[in-house]
């Protein structure tokens, strides 16, 4: 696309290319430094970050070394007054506690605990709480570490069943993160089998799975996968018809009409914010007036998608294309008795591949990566995943491992389609340059 | 139609006319059908929001619409209206040189004379007015908070612009030069500095609010405590309401007499600004890069052939036919720089999350992060679509400003 001559000159390596590869290098580390900082911090635990180690021990060779067998321990239960764990849950069985005794750990636990002055066989205290009858045994469990003054939110997981919750937290902050996976395997109402079992997988992947939970991003992610889909079905449509109205038909009023679409590209989004709110407002006024029904325009999809159904960038990058096509065949079509509509979708929306794929490309990042709108109007029911990205880094401030994991979630995603179609992209920027 | 008439007219061109007018009418019928779902939208939530902002700028509005207050909300923005028609006045003053000086380039030689003499004046006079004016605006700005806000805000739009767009051209093209070589892993140097760009604004906001700018722990600071240019006194980014030149005199320890400590004109941006400008830059590059190689794409071999015939060296094609040639697609980057710095929210609002939406002490709040202030946080929806309404207008007249502009100095060819 940048070099247009058929024939490519053969390559020679200059002294001069050399210091053209150091400059694009160059250019090319300080694009990617602040993604790959992102990843670095979040495979960090807490304490890495803040005591400013710079490279993560979950990416050496510490911690997947010399990692202790399985041990099975047969834990016999007593029945607990709730009184004794604060903020036990109600069970519909008696509230039951157990010990286990963690022998041995991995090397980075044992720094971790050595500083919190806690030294292995760590004691494990169990609670098992049956919330929910429908369910056979228990399926609450939490744990505290180390003669009841450490505390551990649960990596204990049940086999029926799971639950985990943070009741308090523990002087050796990665023990759940370094330490054994405790997995109960029999689930009696007096005695169960916890088996420790040490995961690698989980060393790298916990910061994720924290902020996966901690900030719904299954949700979220859901939510905006829906959007981009219902946005592109919206675009595609609205926007094909349009460009070939433009294209390949003459109207009266052509010229105005389109220099009127061609304005509206410069419209600041801010400006219409403000009326685009109060409009939505009113919309939903109406609509309830009408169907009896709340929210079906304000913290619904309708309100996120519809508004960016007419998109004047598609449908530019559309109609220019369109117009290339030779009018030779749809005047053969049309002695042979076809419509426009027909000769649109028979013929014109075959021979549009590619830049049909360009709109879809760049529509789809659009709405995933949009933020300002559905900050006003989303409600919890459809937040895309850029605001809940930016709800959980409000709330995970300090946490910044966390929150470098939900980044990282969040553009994932967006990294893949781009690998995929970045020939898109970079053309379809160079050929229609729209779009600021 | 009578046969009487059908005769007046010459047949066959009725004959024609007929069944085609016909068919027209029945395409453009079909080609409004077809343009109507994108009228409706384009019509509902981009054209009639303009009408609507700006009769709610017309009002006192907080949430619910409370009474007519006519201009009130711009004067509240511009100070005095005395200010305002001052500026408008010199601004129209300017205007008015630029189209003598126009016509007096194609006078015979005593009226271009005269012409040029009524240049200057009306250059003193607009640009005296036009001084004058913003002066007393900004005088009176001390004594009325919100006017000094929304000023302050266009003037730290400003800022902004200088920060970005400049650097923004000179990297990109840069690159764009030594990526259009005729060199390996073209694609792949072009996919990498395209990647700031197409990633979620949240996200990568985020990222470098949390892990690049951290005063404590943030790379930078890293960086900077291990090259020894800084150790106690680190800078606080995202965190420092203090101007540059402030900075720069604290750290060369230079005492700054008080009023350029407390003009923010003189003071410059905020270090908070820099860090926002330092992102900007990182975004943008990549993309005007990819937009710079199309440019320079349509550029005919032609021209470079012929300069290496003539023995010309590498710079002085550069000089003589990239530079002039690739003018379209600087004037368009630059345009959509300086309207994108005026638009600028969302990693503004990202990167001052921990310190207040437009912070520290408002030294990030450019034009459009004021109007969303006012908005969501001050609830004044009447003054914010005041505020949006100026946005629009000074947005348009950059736009005819920068078209002007180039109309002389862009080559199209």
């Amino acid at each position: 696309m940048a070099d247009r001559r058929p024939v490519r000159r053969r390559f020679r390596l200059q002294p001069f290319h050399l210091l053209v590869y150091l400059a694009l290098s160059l250019g090319a580390i300080i694009a990617m430094v602040p993604f790959f900082w992102m990843l670095l911090t979040a495979l960090k635990t807490y304490g890495e970050h803040a005591t400013r180690v710079q490279w993560p021990k979950a990416l050496t060779a510490i911690p997947y070394t010399n990692l202790p067998e399985d041990v099975e321990t047969v834990v016999s239960l007593r029945p607990v007054d709730p009184g004794e764990w604060g903020g036990a849950p109600s069970s519909a069985q008696p509230l039951l506690e157990g010990r286990v005794w963690i022998e041995q750990v991995t090397a980075p636990v044992t720094d971790q605990l050595a500083r919190g002055e806690i030294t292995p066989p760590l004691e494990v205290l169990i609670l098992a709480a049956d919330t929910n009858p429908e369910v056979e045994g228990y399926d609450i469990f939490y744990y505290t570490v180390g003669g009841g003054r450490s505390i551990q939110q649960g990596t204990v997981r049940a086999k029926w069943g799971m639950g985990w919750k943070a009741p308090y937290y523990i002087e050796a902050p990665d023990m759940e993160r370094w330490g054994p996976q405790l997995i109960v395997e029999d689930n009696d109402p007096d005695h169960f089998v916890v088996r420790q079992t040490w995961r690698p997988l989980v060393i790298l992947t916990f910061n994720f799975i924290k902020a996966w939970h901690d900030a719904s991003f299954a949700n979220y992610m859901w939510n905006s996968t829906r959007l981009v889909l219902i946005t592109l079905a919206g675009v595609l449509t609205v926007s094909i018809l349009a460009a070939y109205a433009f294209a390949r038909m003459d109207f009266p009023g052509k010229n105005l009409v389109f220099m009127v679409f061609l304005a509206t590209l410069m419209l600041p989004e801010v400006v219409l914010l403000i009326p685009n709110y109060q409009l939505a407002i009113v919309i939903e006024r109406f609509l309830r007036s009408v169907f009896q029904v709340e929210n079906l325009w304000i913290k619904n999809w309708t309100v996120l998608t519809i508004p960016f159904f007419a998109s004047t960038f598609s449908i530019f990058l559309l109609r220019q294309f369109f117009a290339q096509i030779p009018s030779d065949l749809y005047d053969a079509a049309l002695i042979d008795g076809c419509g426009h509509l027909r000769f649109l979708i028979q013929v014109v929306l075959p021979l549009s591949k590619a830049p049909l794929m360009s709109v879809i490309v760049f529509n789809g990042i659009w709405t995933w990566n949009a933020f300002l709108w559905p900050l006003l109007v989303a409600g919890d029911q459809w937040l895309p995943i850029t605001v809940g990205l930016s709800r959980f880094t409000m709330e995970a401030a300090a946490q910044t491992h966390l929150m470098m994991a939900g980044a990282t979630i969040t553009i994932i995603p967006i990294l893949i389609l781009y690998f995929f179609t970045q020939k898109q992209f970079t053309e379809g920027i160079a050929t229609t340059g729209l779009k600021g | 139609m009578s046969d009487a008439v059908l005769a007046e007219i010459p047949p066959p061109q009725a004959k024609k006319e007929k069944p085609l007018s016909k068919r027209r009418r029945r395409e453009a019928s079909q080609a409004y059908l077809f343009l109507a779902p994108a009228l409706v939208i384009l019509f509902t939530f981009n054209i009639l929001p303009i009408g609507y902002a700006f009769y709610i700028s017309l009002h006192r509005w907080r949430a619910v619409r409370g009474s007519f207050i006519g201009l009130e909300n711009y004067l509240q923005l511009l100070g005095s209206p005395l200010n305002a028609v001052f500026v408008v006045a010199g601004i129209g003053a300017l205007i008015a040189a630029y189209y003598l000086w126009r016509t007096a380039l194609e006078q015979l030689d005593r009226r271009r004379a005269a012409l040029r003499l009524a240049v200057a004046v009306l250059l003193i006079v607009g640009g005296l007015t036009l001084i004058l004016g913003v002066d007393s605006m900004i005088r009176a700005a001390a004594e009325e908070r919100r006017t000094q806000e929304y000023l302050l805000s266009i003037l730290l739009t400003v800022f902004y612009s200088a920060g970005t767009v400049p650097f923004q051209l000179i990297f990109s093209f840069l690159l764009a030069n030594m990526l259009f070589m005729n060199i390996r892993g073209k694609s792949f140097f072009r996919m990498i500095f395209f990647l700031p760009y197409i990633t979620p604004t949240v996200a990568t906001a985020a990222v470098w609010r949390a892990v690049a700018f951290e005063p404590r722990r943030g790379l930078i600071n890293n960086l900077l405590m291990s090259l020894g240019v800084a150790q106690g006194n680190l800078p606080q980014w995202t965190f420092e309401a203090k101007g540059i030149v402030v900075l720069l005199g604290q750290w060369l320890g230079v005492d700054l007499p008080s009023w350029v400590l407390n003009s923010p004109l003189l003071s410059g941006p905020s270090l908070a600004m820099i860090a926002v400008c330092i992102y900007n830059i990182w975004v943008f590059t990549g993309y005007n890069t990819v937009i710079f190689l199309a440019g320079l794409g349509s550029i005919s071999r032609e021209y470079y052939d012929a300069a290496k015939i003539d023995g010309a060296g590498r710079w002085q094609a550069m000089r003589h036919i990239t530079l002039p040639l690739v003018s379209p697609t600087t004037y368009f980057i630059t345009l959509m720089g300086i309207i994108g710095t005026f638009k600028a929210i969302n990693h503004i609002y990202i990167m001052t999350q921990t310190v207040g939406l437009g912070g520290p002490q408002d030294t990030t709040t450019t034009a459009a992060i004021f109007i969303f202030k006012q908005f969501r946080e001050g609830n004044r929806w009447g003054v914010a679509s005041a505020a949006s309404f100026l946005l629009l207008g000074i947005i348009l007249l950059l736009t005819w400003v920068q078209n002007r502009v180039a109309e002389g100095r862009v080559h199209y060819g």
